[in-house]
C-alpha cells in the first residue's frame, strides 16, 4: 500500500551529453510500495534517467533521494547495496556462469566475499551458500527456470534470460527494483507471466519503477505514471487520466501510440 | 647423480615454478578478467627483491654492491619477494583498474611493463642493470651443503612445496563466493556493480594475489638459477605465461598445470633437439617462440576456451520438498 514517505525523489535533475540536454530539469518522486511505470517517446531521456538514479552517470545538477538518503553522485555498488537495484534494457546475464551462480552472485552481504573467509575460513561461505543455494532454488522454481538452473545463463532463450533478470534482480532482496523494458521483445504469453511475478513482487512489498513501452501493460498494472518527454517530466498520474492530456498525446507524435494502444 | 635425472630435475623445477605463475595469472585474467600485459614484471620483482634480500652487500672480488643486501635466510627473501610483487600490483592496480576498460588497462600495463624494464635495466645502482644479480644463494643450501646436481633434486621439494600452498590458496579462491563474484566480474562489470559488488576493490583483490603468485614464481627462479637479469623478462616472456594459460583453459587451474607442462616442459624444450644451425645464434629462441605461437593458434582454433576449459560449478542442492519432476532420478536402483 502506498505511504506518505517517497521512497524515490528526483528533484530537478539534468544531465547533458555534449550538444545534447539528455534530461533536463526533471523532477518527480515514487511513494513505497507503488507500482510506477516511467513512459514517454524514444529520445525522452528515459534510460539516462535510470542511468542517473542507479549512479552509472553523474548528474550535472540536481537530486537524487533514496529513502530520505541523498545519493547523488554515490557509485552503483553504493546504491544497490543500500536497496536500489536496476537491471538493464538489454539482458545482460553472467554468460559463462550457471543460471544458479547469477542468482547466487546477485545475493548480498555474502561473507563468503571477504578475503580472508574466502581463503583462510572457506567453511563461512559455504555455509551462508548452503541458505542461498536454497533460496535460489525455490525462486528459479517460481520463475520457471529450475530445469535450467545448471546451465550457463548464455544458453538460455530470450525470454528465458528476462525471467532470469528479474529473478535476479529479486534475490539481491531490493527496496526498490528499477526495470529498463523488462517486456522488451517478449512474447505475449511472457508478458503476462512477467506481469504476474512483478505484482506479486509487490505485493511482498518491494516497489517498482518500469521504464517500459508497453502501454497497455501500463493501464493495466500501474497505479501511477511518469511521462517524459526532451527529458522533462511531461505529466504524472494514472494512465486512462493521461490518455486524454493533450501534451501526452503531442509528445507521443500526435497521439498515434497512445490512441492505438488505448483502442 | 646422472646427467638425465639432474635434466629432467631441472624441467620439473620450471614445470613447478610456471605452475606457480600460470596460476596468478589465470587468478587475474581468468577469475577476473583483467588483461595484465605486464604479468612478467611481477615476477621479475619477486626475483629481484628475493635476490638483493637473501645476497649480502658487498659481492667480493667485483666491486659491485646492490641495494639491500640483507643476507636473510630462507624462506624470508621468497615471502619478501611476493610481498613486494603484491604491492607493486597494488600500485599498478590503484592507478590501472579504477577507470580504464579492459583493453585500455592492457595497453597500460604493457607501457608500466616496459618502462619498468628499462629503469631497471639502465639504472645500474638498482639491480646492477642489465647484467643483473649473480652469484644469488641457493636457498637452504648452507644448512643441506649439496651438490649441483642434487640440489637441483632437492629444489623440487622447495618449489613443491610453495606450490602446494598455493595451490591451496588458488583453489579455495576460485570455489569461493569472491571467486564467483570475480567471474562475474569477468563476465560483466557494470552489472556487478548495479548488484553492490564493490568491482573496483574485487579486481583489485586479484591483481594483488596474483602479482604476489608471479613475485613467488620469481622468488623460486632465482633462487634455483642463482642469477636474474633484464633478458629474464623482457615484455615476450610475459607471452609465454599468457600462451600457457590460454592454452590449459582460463578459470582452471588444471588447465594451467596441462598448458605449462606442454609448453614449459614439451613445446619450449623440444626446439633444444633440433640439429643446430651454424652462425645463427638467435634462431633457437625465435623458434621456441614460433613453436610455442603454433600450439596457441592451434589450440585457440579448435578449443577456443583452451584444453580443459572453465569447469561448470555445481552446489549440493539441500531443499526442503525435493520437486516432483526431479523425484524419478532419485529412486531407488536407477543407475547414475
Amino acid at each position: 500500500m502506498p505511504t506518505d514517505a517517497p521512497i524515490l525523489e528526483i528533484d530537478n535533475l539534468s544531465r547533458r551529453f555534449g550538444g545534447l540536454q539528455a534530461v533536463d530539469d526533471c523532477s518527480f518522486s515514487i511513494q513505497e510500495g507503488m507500482l510506477a511505470a516511467l513512459i514517454g517517446p524514444n529520445g525522452a531521456g528515459k534510460t539516462t534517467l535510470v542511468n542517473l538514479v542507479a549512479g552509472a552517470l553523474s548528474p550535472n545538477s540536481g537530486h537524487v533521494r533514496f529513502g530520505g538518503l541523498d545519493i547523488t553522485g554515490w557509485s552503483p555498488h553504493r546504491i544497490a547495496a543500500r536497496g536500489l537495484v536496476r537491471t538493464f534494457q538489454i539482458s545482460r546475464e553472467w554468460a559463462q556462469l550457471t543460471v544458479l551462480e547469477n542468482l547466487l552472485v546477485a545475493a548480498p552481504d555474502q561473507r563468503g566475499e571477504g578475503i580472508w573467509n574466502a581463503i583462510v575460513r572457506p567453511s563461512v561461505g559455504r555455509a551462508q551458500d548452503r541458505e542461498l543455494v536454497a533460496q535460489a532454488l525455490d525462486s528459479l522454481d517460481a520463475f520457471g527456470l529450475y530445469a535450467m538452473r545448471n546451465e550457463y545463463a548464455a544458453t538460455l532463450s530470450g525470454g528465458q534470460k528476462r525471467l532470469l533478470e528479474l529473478a535476479r534482480a529479486v534475490m539481491a532482496r531490493p527496496r526498490l527494483l528499477l526495470l529498463d523494458e523488462p517486456m522488451a521483445g517478449v512474447n505475449p504469453a511472457l508478458t503476462d507471466q512477467l506481469a504476474g511475478h512483478i505484482e506479486q513482487l509487490r505485493r511482498g512489498g518491494i516497489t517498482f519503477l518500469l521504464v517500459e513501452h508497453n502501454l497497455e501493460f501500463v493501464e493495466k498494472s500501474c497505479d501511477h505514471v511518469v511521462v517524459m518527454a526532451l527529458g522533462r517530466t511531461l505529466a504524472t498520474g494514472v494512465m486512462g487520466d493521461l490518455r486524454r492530456n493533450p501534451e501526452v498525446i503531442g509528445a507521443y507524435l500526435g497521439g498515434e501510440s497512445v490512441a492505438s494502444a488505448a483502442g | 647423480m646422472s646427467a638425465v635425472v639432474f635434466y629432467i630435475a631441472t624441467i620439473v623445477n620450471y614445470f613447478f615454478i610456471y605452475n606457480i605463475l600460470a596460476w596468478g595469472l589465470n587468478i587475474q585474467f581468468g577469475y577476473a578478467g583483467i588483461l595484465d600485459f605486464t604479468y612478467i614484471t611481477f615476477m621479475a620483482t619477486g626475483a629481484y627483491i628475493a635476490g638483493v634480500t637473501s645476497l649480502g652487500r658487498q659481492q667480493p672480488g667485483t666491486g659491485v654492491v646492490y641495494i639491500l643486501g640483507w643476507h636473510l635466510p630462507f624462506p624470508i627473501p621468497i615471502l619478501l619477494g611476493g610481498l613486494a610483487a603484491a604491492a607493486l600490483g597494488l600500485v599498478i592496480g590503484l592507478v590501472a583498474i579504477n577507470r580504464l576498460r579492459s583493453d585500455y588497462l592492457a595497453i597500460v600495463t604493457l607501457s608500466v611493463g616496459i618502462i619498468l624494464y628499462s629503469l631497471v635495466g639502465n639504472f645500474t645502482n638498482l639491480f646492477d642493470g642489465f647484467n643483473g644479480l649473480v652469484g644469488v644463494p641457493e636457498p637452504l643450501n648452507g644448512q643441506v651443503h649439496l651438490g649441483v646436481n642434487t640440489y637441483t633434486v632437492f629444489y623440487i621439494a622447495v618449489a613443491g612445496f610453495f606450490m602446494a600452498i598455493l595451490w591451496v590458496v588458488a583453489h579455495r579462491l576460485l570455489r569461493s563466493p569472491l571467486g564467483r563474484t570475480m567471474r562475474a566480474i569477468r563476465e560483466d562489470v557494470d552489472v556487478a556493480e548495479a548488484f553492490g559488488k564493490n568491482t573496483f576493490r574485487i579486481r583489485l583483490w586479484a591483481m594483488v594475489i596474483g602479482s604476489f603468485f608471479a613475485g613467488i614464481g620469481g622468488a623460486l627462479l632465482i633462487g634455483f638459477i642463482g642469477a636474474f637479469s633484464p633478458d629474464g623478462w623482457s615484455t615476450q616472456e610475459t607471452f609465454i605465461i599468457w600462451a600457457i594459460l590460454l592454452i590449459g583453459g582460463r578459470g582452471n587451474l588444471w588447465g594451467s598445470v596441462l598448458g605449462s607442462f606442454l609448453v614449459i616442459a614439451l613445446l619450449s624444450e623440444a626446439t633444444r633437439y633440433l640439429p643446430s644451425i651454424p652462425n645463427n645464434a638467435f634462431l633457437e629462441p625465435a623458434l621456441r617462440n614460433i613453436v610455442i605461437g603454433a600450439g596457441l593458434i592451434v589450440v585457440l582454433r579448435f578449443r577456443p576456451r583452451g584444453i580443459l576449459p572453465e569447469r561448470k560449478a555445481t552446489f549440493a542442492e539441500v531443499r526442503a520438498p525435493a520437486p516432483p519432476r526431479e523425484s524419478a532420478r532419485l529412486e531407488p536402483g536407477h543407475a547414475d
